[in-house]
């Protein structure tokens, strides 16, 4: 089975290499690419075609929450992560008006991150192919 | 200066991720803000995957909501970050 490919969007170079280790310690996923804001990871996205966004929220140029609408129009299959040190009904609530699949805290152990791309795949394979995983299980 | 040093480090309660904040909070040049707001960032983000696992992080995980909320009044008014809760 290919890996998945993921996109890791955030002005912090420190974070985004802790995510790359993190990503590439999955036998499951590989990191096809870094982008510093939202604009960058736009103009990636478009190129690097990747299964999963990881997106930060704030940041310099375009936010995650304003470049989000322009990646799903882009890339409507790819999942999009918010991943932020921003919590409450508020930021979810703007990430689910701007298309953005899930959040999860910076707070949270990062494994969460790992579990929530595997579960939001798995939903959009399941979508793509039901009688696939259906014979499957 | 040695005497300052060790009278600051005194201070600090949070190892991992204070010193960063503290020179982010005292730096005036936007090029080595950026630098050093990126370093706080990424230690705090460090420390929290640590705190996860303990039992009595707390009152730091506290200080660093608070530590988090000025990075990013730090971002938006000397960086020029946007805002991403414009209303």
């Amino acid at each position: 089975m290919p890996k998945k490919r993921v996109l890791l969007v955030d002005d912090n170079t420190g974070v985004r290499s802790l995510l790359r280790q993190l990503f590439e310690s999955e036998p499951d996923f590989e990191v096809s690419g870094e982008a510093e804001n939202g604009r960058d990871a736009v103009e990636k996205a478009e190129n690097l075609k990747p299964d999963v966004i990881i997106l930060d929220l704030s940041m310099p140029i375009m936010t995650g929450l304003d470049a989000a609408p322009l990646l799903r129009r882009l890339l409507p299959d790819t999942r999009i992560i918010l991943f932020t040190v921003q919590e409450g009904r508020e930021v979810e609530q703007l990430a689910r008006a701007a298309g953005i699949h899930a959040v999860v805290s910076k707070n949270q152990a990062a494994s969460k991150l790992i579990l929530q791309a595997q579960t939001l795949l798995a939903s959009m394979e399941q979508e793509h192919h039901p009688t696939k995983l259906r014979s499957a299980s | 200066m040695t005497d300052h040093d060790t009278s600051a480090s005194q201070n600090i309660k949070y190892p991992h991720w204070q010193r960063e904040f503290e020179a982010a909070l005292l730096e005036d040049d936007p090029q080595k803000l950026r630098q050093l707001v990126d370093a706080a960032e990424a230690a705090i983000f460090l420390r929290s995957q640590a705190l996860v696992e303990s039992p009595e992080g707390h009152a730091e995980q506290q200080s660093i909501s608070d530590a988090i909320r000025t990075l990013r009044a730090i971002q938006r008014e000397k960086l020029g970050y946007p805002d991403w809760n414009k209303k």
